[in-house]
């Protein structure tokens, strides 16, 4: 929409003003809503494994790291015939496909050591956590392994919205989410309405497009189609609940806030047309667990895993691989391979002493690891449920360290909960993982106590975990810069004679276990074009 | 794909803008924000995290260290939305003097002269969540 020319009243200017405002932001909603319609068709621009057909006549292979991408290439190659032994520095499978529950230990790289103490049946996913509906392959697996999912809350209405550093009345206070929508988009409606039906708008319309434009805003707003008013609407909830009889009845309406104080509040910041490409709606997660899907794997090919060994080495020759590591009595021990399928993570295969040529090990440098931290919350009720009537969802929020804080999506009404007390990263998260276990399960309580009244005395034990103080991880994910994805990326993409990487951090999927998958794909499918030619 | 959850990282960005409001000694600034890696002493975690005592790099050209800092690198996050150029001029020069090093400090000015050079440079867009 164009900059408008009329009027000088200074009631049409300020409405004008908050229009264009307005049209501002829909050019971006626009433009991203243009972007995901791309992207449902390249999106998980494979949706299946590699079809590896011809004999690979025994061809070993080694694979290094038993996370989702290592043992995708595993179950994939052996069923078509190749040799594989995996080489996992844990005591289990999974790479980052974790959940921590009851038993569970850890001990970062500053020496806490914790052990989880949350109830039977409470887990918290400190790794990856959703599944997007779209990244089909990881949903490939967990159909083909029978890991039954559940539906993940990924956005939800009643959530409290939290920002402590925005003015006016509402500031500082949670308010539910579906509230700031209604009254937000209500009030934006109505005044494009409004100027629309007055034929204000300097948009090219012709009087019948005016006329379904006003109703589109009329639906979007939910305004009075008479006098195209926004006056708040039954969804944004009820001071007084409808019921039976007479009393309530009908219940009482809630009152919308003011105009004003929405905006001062800072809280449509988290409103959008769509959802992000990867935050989707409908979003899925294994009952019972991430690791669910780890387990799926390690059923099929748990009996290629050394457990607990450390690459120290790898060598490459004219006809094979050596790679060298430390099994968990300390003994040093070499695996001989035609070639490497390496999924460790560029953080950390960097340190690992390797005969890669000088352009490769130069690329591993190209890139950055984020400082991850999350926190799983025993409480003992799900007063989120019970008081705030919040069934899983985010708490958004600005508190500096606390990213979100998400209500589970499982165990509805169970007796207790484990709830996500933070999930920060970068500068912040390196900040909260300098303190020790008790104190960041301290930091997290406060945080949320300034929410939820109940939160503190609901409080029972806690487990943490920071994936840059995670040993075998030194990151939660990789993080491409612009040059990095330019200069370094595609050249770590191509095997480097024997060795193809594999992994999140070479995939535009970062972070997600979908990246993983694919990355294995991609990289098993060039290595096996290149057996048969061999 | 940088886009989504573009709000998150705005909020992130926000929170982090303010921070330190009482003037906090340049060592617990240090402590607070750089030694869950580098460690109080220094020292860094071996294979892991790079060690700074003794290290050449934060006692030479102050500019490539305030580059990093501000920016990030390898494994490092930019702390340029974290803290403002006195808190980090201060966490500089501690560094560039603390367990024996031999730096010369640095100063806000210093800081700014370094974040100016930054925003003329293309920088990638901030951390997404998963």
């Amino acid at each position: 929409m164009a900059a408008p020319s009329l009027n000088g009243a200074g009631e049409v200017l300020t409405r004008r003003r908050f229009f264009e405002g307005l049209a501002a932001f829909g050019g971006v909603s626009l433009a991203m809503a243009g972007m995901d319609a791309l992207g449902f068709g390249f999106a998980s621009a494979q949706t299946a494994p590699p079809k590896l057909e011809g004999d690979p006549k025994g061809t070993k292979v080694v694979v290094l790291g038993a996370g989702l991408a290592g043992m995708t290439a595993a179950y994939e190659l052996t069923k078509a015939g190749y040799q594989v032994q995996i080489i996992e520095a844990r005591s289990f499978a999974g790479g980052r496909c974790q959940t921590a529950r009851k038993g569970f230990q850890h001990t970062d790289l500053n020496g806490n050591a914790q052990t989880c103490e949350f109830d039977e049946g409470l887990y918290i996913n400190h790794g990856p956590w959703r599944i997007p509906y779209h990244h089909r392959s990881t949903l490939h697996y967990t159909k083909l392994f029978g890991v039954p999912l559940e539906s993940f809350v990924n956005d939800n209405d009643a959530a409290y919205v939290y920002f402590e550093k925005g003015g006016g009345p509402l500031a500082g206070r949670p308010i539910r989410k579906g509230q700031i929508a209604a009254d937000a988009r209500g009030y934006a409606a109505e005044m494009i309405a409004k100027a629309a039906s007055k034929g204000q708008l300097d948009a090219p319309l012709t009087a019948e497009d005016r006329d379904l434009f006003v109703a589109y805003m009329i639906a979007e707003g939910r305004l009075s189609p008479t006098d195209l008013a926004y006056t708040g609407t039954e969804g944004r909830g009820f001071d007084v609940h409808p019921g039976a009889g007479v009393e309530p009845g009908p219940g009482k309406p809630s009152t919308p806030y003011s105009l004003s104080d929405v905006l001062h509040s800072n809280a449509w910041r988290v409103l959008s047309s769509v959802s992000g490409y990867e935050q989707q709606r409908t979003m899925l997660q294994p009952i019972g667990g991430m690791d669910q899907i780890a387990k799926g794997f390690e059923k099929r090919v748990g009996s290629m895993i050394r457990y607990s060994c450390v690459v120290e080495k790898i060598k490459q020759g004219a006809k094979g691989v050596t790679v060298t590591y430390t099994d968990k009595f300390g003994e040093r021990d070499t695996i001989t391979a035609d070639y490497c399928v390496c999924t460790i993570p560029l953080s950390v295969l960097k340190n690992v002493d390797a005969d890669f040529s000088k352009p490769f090990k130069a690329a591993m440098s190209g890139v950055a690891y984020a400082p991850v931290n999350k926190i799983g919350l025993q409480m003992k009720t799900r007063f989120w449920e019970e008081n705030h009537h919040i069934y899983g969802g985010h708490i958004y929020n600005d508190m500096p360290g606390i990213g979100t804080i998400t209500l589970p999506s499982t165990g509805w009404q169970g007796q207790k909960g484990v709830l996500l007390g933070y999930y920060a990263f970068g500068g912040e998260a390196a900040k909260i993982s300098a303190k020790s276990p008790a104190d960041r399960a301290a930091f997290a309580v406060a945080a949320g106590q300034k929410v939820f009244p109940e939160y503190a005395e609901n409080f029972e034990n806690a487990f943490s975990f920071s994936w840059h103080l995670a040993q075998f991880n030194l990151g939660g994910w990789a993080e491409w810069g612009e040059e990095g994805r330019k200069a370094s990326y595609p050249v770590l993409c191509e095997p480097d004679g024997r060795v193809y990487l594999a992994g999140e951090h070479l995939t535009y999927l970062g972070g997600w276990q979908a990246g993983a998958i694919e990355s294995a794909w991609q990289q098993i499918g060039k290595l096996h074009a290149r057996v048969l030619q061999a | 794909m940088n886009r989504s959850l573009a709000f998150l990282c705005g909020l992130l960005a926000a929170s982090a803008a303010a921070s330190t409001a009482l003037a906090a000694t340049p060592q617990a600034l240090f402590n607070d924000n750089c030694s869950a890696c580098h460690q109080t002493t220094g020292k860094g975690v071996k294979g892991a995290f790079p060690a700074l005592a003794g290290d050449p790099f934060v006692q030479g050209d102050p500019a490539p260290m305030m580059a990093t800092v501000l920016a990030g690198r390898a494994g490092m996050p930019a702390f340029k939305d974290d803290l403002n150029d006195a808190d980090l001029s201060a966490i500089l020069t501690y560094v560039r003097t603390s367990w024996g090093n031999k730096g010369k400090p640095v100063t806000a000015a210093d800081l700014a002269a370094a974040r100016a050079k930054l925003k003329t440079a293309k920088k990638p867009a901030s951390l997404q969540a998963h």
